[in-house]
C-alpha cells in the first residue's frame, strides 16, 4: 500500500524563525495522526504545510505520489479538507450556506449546486449530527455545534484527508467524546485523519499514531502507548517539577478513563 | 435558481420563504410604478391618467408635456434609477470583497477616486461630446481602481480587513481625493470654462443628462450587473476568509481582482451621472441583508432593484421637496445615510479593534 501523503525531509521558518526542521512522515489511508507538542512548536504550521496553505522552504509534500506544489488549489480541496480553529463569519449565514461552501472546489463558475452536491451535504450533515441545525445562524452557535459544523463542510469537499486543527478546543468532556466518536466513524468512512491535540488523554483508543514535535529535538513518530510516556512527554512540555507528579498522574488517569 | 427535484432538496429553499422569492418581482413592479409617479411630479404637474392613456398609444400630450416629459424628467429619473443601482450593486461587492458591512463605494473613497478621475476628464475633454462623455467616464473608473487599491493596500493586514483600518484608510483617501476635485473646480473657475459639472459632481447631484449618455451608462451598469452574478456566489466562500477560501480551491486574487474592476465600473457609472452621493450602496443591501440573509447571489437582483427604486424615490424627494430651487440628492442621502452608518458602526463595535 502506498502512502496517501508524504512529507519528505520538510523545513520552515517564519521570517529567521525555524518552526519546522527537517520533518519526514507518512500517512496511509487508514491511520488517524495526532499532532502533539508545546504551544508555539509548529503543530499549525505542519498542518498548513499539508494542506498546501504554505509551501515547504526545502523538501517536498507528496499527495498521492505527486509533488503538493504541481497541484492546482482547486485539486488539493478535492482530496485535502482543511478545518481550521477559528472560523470569522462577516455575515450570519445560516449553518446550511456554510457547509454548502464545502462543494466550491466541485463547481463550475456557473453552476449551481445540483442533485449529487446535494446529497453529498445531506451526508455530511447526516454524519456530523448538523441536519437539525441547518436553518440556525452560524455565529449564534455553540462551541461543540460549531466544531461539528465546521466538519460537516470539511465533509462536503468529500476528502480523502481531513486536517483538523485543535478540534477539542473549547468542548466539554461530553462533547469532546461526541468528536472522538465522529473520528472514529470518519476513520472507518476510510478518511485519514491529522489533528492536532492538546488534550493528552483523548489521544489513546482513536488516534493511531503520534507525531510528537519538540522545541530542540527532531519529531518522534510512533503509536500512542509509545509516545505518551510520562518521561518523554514531562521532557517535551518542560513541566515544572513540583507540578510533575500531580500533572502527570491526572493525564495518565485521564487516558485509562478514555480507553 | 433552478432546482432538481431530490430528497434533499426541499430542505434547501426551506429557510427562504415564499413572498422571498418574489422580492425581485415586487421590486420590479414598484420601480415601474415609482418611474411613473415621478414623472408626473415637478414643476410642471402631468396628469398620471393622461400619462398612462399617452404611453398606451392614445391621448396626445401637449408640446410643452413632451418636452418636459421626454428631455426632462424620463431621462432625470432613469439616470437615477441607474445611480442608484450601480451603486447598491458595488457596496454589495465591495462589502463582500472587504468582509466588512460598512464598505461602500463612497465610505472606501472609490467614488471620490471617480470624481478625481472625471473632474481630469473633464479638465481635458469637454464633456459635452459623447466621445467627451465616454472618456469622462474612463477616468472616473480609473480613479475609482486606482483609489480602491490604495485603501485595500492600506487597510489590509495579514489577510484581513480590520473595520478601524479601512475606515481610516477610506476617509483619508477620499479627502484627499475630494480637496484635490476642489481645486480642480477652483481652477476651473479661474479659467472661466463656465462649467457647473464639477461643482454638481461633489455635491452629488444628478445632472441633466442626454439620452446617449444614458446609453452609455445604461450599458456600463449591464456589463457590471452581468460581470456580478458569476461573482456572487465567490463573495460567498471569500466570507469565510481568505485562507479558508483558498484550501476550498478559490483562486482569491482572480476574485479580488474580478471584484474590483467590475464593483469600479458600478461607481464609475454611477459618478459619472450623479457624482459624490453617499451611503446609498450601504443603505440597500444592508436592509436586503435583513430580509434575505447574507448569500450574495440571492442578495444581487434585489440590491439592483431596490437600489434603483431607493435613490429614484430619493431624487425625486429632492428635486420637488423644496421647489422651484432643487437639493442635491447626496444631501437627502448623507442625511439618511450618516445616522445609519453610525447606527452600523456602534453594531459592528466588538469587531472594530480587532
Amino acid at each position: 500500500m502506498k502512502p496517501l501523503i508524504e512529507l519528505e525531509n520538510i523545513s520552515f521558518s517564519y521570517k529567521d524563525r525555524a518552526v519546522i526542521r527537517s520533518i519526514n512522515a507518512a500517512v496511509f489511508q487508514d491511520e488517524c495522526v495526532a499532532i502533539v507538542g508545546p504551544n508555539g512548536v509548529g503543530k499549525t504550521t505542519l498542518l498548513r504545510l499539508a494542506s498546501g496553505t504554505l509551501t515547504p522552504e526545502s523538501g517536498a509534500v507528496r499527495l498521492q505520489q505527486r509533488d503538493l506544489s504541481t497541484y492546482k488549489q482547486r485539486e488539493i480541496a478535492q482530496s485535502i479538507a482543511f478545518v481550521p480553529q477559528h472560523v470569522d463569519l462577516p455575515f450570519s449565514f445560516t449553518v446550511e450556506q456554510f457547509i454548502e461552501q464545502g462543494r466550491t472546489p466541485f463547481r463550475g463558475l456557473f453552476d449551481g449546486l445540483k442533485a449529487g452536491d446535494r446529497s453529498v451535504l445531506r451526508r455530511a450533515m447526516d454524519l456530523t449530527d448538523t441536519w437539525t441545525l441547518r436553518s440556525r445562524i452560524f455565529n449564534e452557535l455553540s462551541g461543540g455545534e460549531r466544531q461539528r459544523v465546521k466538519i460537516a463542510l470539511g465533509l462536503a469537499q468529500e476528502p480523502k484527508l481531513l486536517l483538523l486543527d485543535e478540534p477539542m478546543q473549547n468542548l466539554d468532556i461530553g462533547r469532546q467524546f461526541e468528536m472522538l466518536d465522529l473520528l472514529d466513524t470518519l476513520r472507518r468512512e476510510g478518511i485519514a485523519i491529522i489533528s492536532s491535540m492538546h488534550d493528552l488523554g483523548l489521544i489513546e483508543g482513536t488516534f493511531s499514531s503520534v507525531w510528537l514535535l519538540s522545541q530542540d529535538e527532531p519529531m518522534r513518530q510512533g503509536s500512542p502507548e509509545e509516545m505518551l510516556q510520562p518521561e518523554l512527554l514531562e521532557d517535551i512540555f518542560n513541566c515544572p517539577p513540583r507540578h510533575r507528579p500531580r500533572l502527570m498522574e491526572r493525564t495518565l488517569n485521564r487516558m485509562e478513563y478514555a480507553l | 435558481m433552478v432546482s432538481e427535484v431530490s430528497d434533499a432538496n426541499t430542505t434547501h429553499d426551506a429557510n427562504q420563504h415564499g413572498w422571498q422569492r418574489w422580492l425581485p418581482t415586487m421590486l420590479a413592479v414598484a420601480l415601474v410604478f415609482t418611474m411613473l409617479a415621478a414623472a408626473c411630479v415637478g414643476a410642471v404637474r402631468v396628469p398620471l391618467s393622461l400619462l398612462l392613456k399617452s404611453l398606451l398609444g392614445g391621448a396626445p400630450l401637449t408640446d410643452d408635456q413632451r418636452i418636459i416629459l421626454l428631455s426632462i424628467r424620463l431621462p432625470r429619473i432613469i439616470a437615477a434609477a441607474i445611480v442608484g443601482s450601480a451603486l447598491s450593486v458595488s457596496g454589495l461587492l465591495f462589502q463582500g470583497l472587504f468582509r466588512n458591512p460598512l464598505a461602500d463605494p463612497y465610505v472606501i473613497g472609490s467614488s471620490g477616486g471617480a470624481v478625481l478621475g472625471a473632474s481630469i476628464g473633464v479638465f481635458l475633454l469637454p464633456s459635452i461630446s459623447i466621445a467627451g462623455f465616454g472618456a469622462t467616464t474612463m477616468f472616473a473608473f480609473i480613479g475609482a481602481v486606482t483609489s480602491i487599491l490604495l485603501v485595500y493596500w492600506l487597510a489590509h493586514v495579514d489577510g484581513h480587513t480590520p473595520v478601524v483600518g479601512l475606515l481610516l484608510a477610506g476617509f483619508a483617501v477620499s479627502t484627499m481625493l475630494s480637496y484635490s476635485s476642489y481645486f480642480l473646480e477652483v481652477m476651473d473657475h479661474d479659467f472661466g470654462t463656465g462649467m457647473k459639472v464639477l461643482s454638481s459632481w461633489l455635491h452629488g447631484s444628478i445632472a441633466q443628462p442626454t439620452w446617449p449618455q444614458l446609453l452609455i451608462v445604461f450599458i456600463l451598469l449591464c456589463a457590471g450587473l452581468l460581470g456580478s452574478f458569476p461573482l456572487a456566489r465567490h463573495l460567498n466562500t471569500l466570507a469565510l476568509g481568505e485562507e479558508y477560501a483558498t484550501n476550498l480551491g478559490l483562486s482569491v486574487q482572480q476574485i479580488r481582482i474580478a471584484v474590483i474592476v467590475i464593483g469600479s465600473i458600478l461607481t464609475a457609472a454611477a459618478v459619472a451621472l450623479g457624482g459624490l452621493i453617499s451611503f446609498a450602496g450601504l443603505i440597500v443591501p444592508h436592509i436586503l441583508r435583513m430580509i434575505l440573509g447574507p448569500d450574495h447571489h440571492r442578495l444581487l437582483p434585489s440590491t439592483a432593484l431596490a437600489g434603483a427604486l431607493f435613490l429614484l424615490i430619493a431624487d425625486t424627494i429632492a428635486r420637488t421637496i423644496i421647489a422651484p430651487s432643487e437639493l442635491p440628492v447626496g444631501v437627502l442621502t448623507a442625511f439618511i445615510g450618516g445616522p445609519f452608518f453610525l447606527y452600523l458602526l456602534r453594531k459592528t463595535k466588538q469587531g472594530v479593534m480587532s
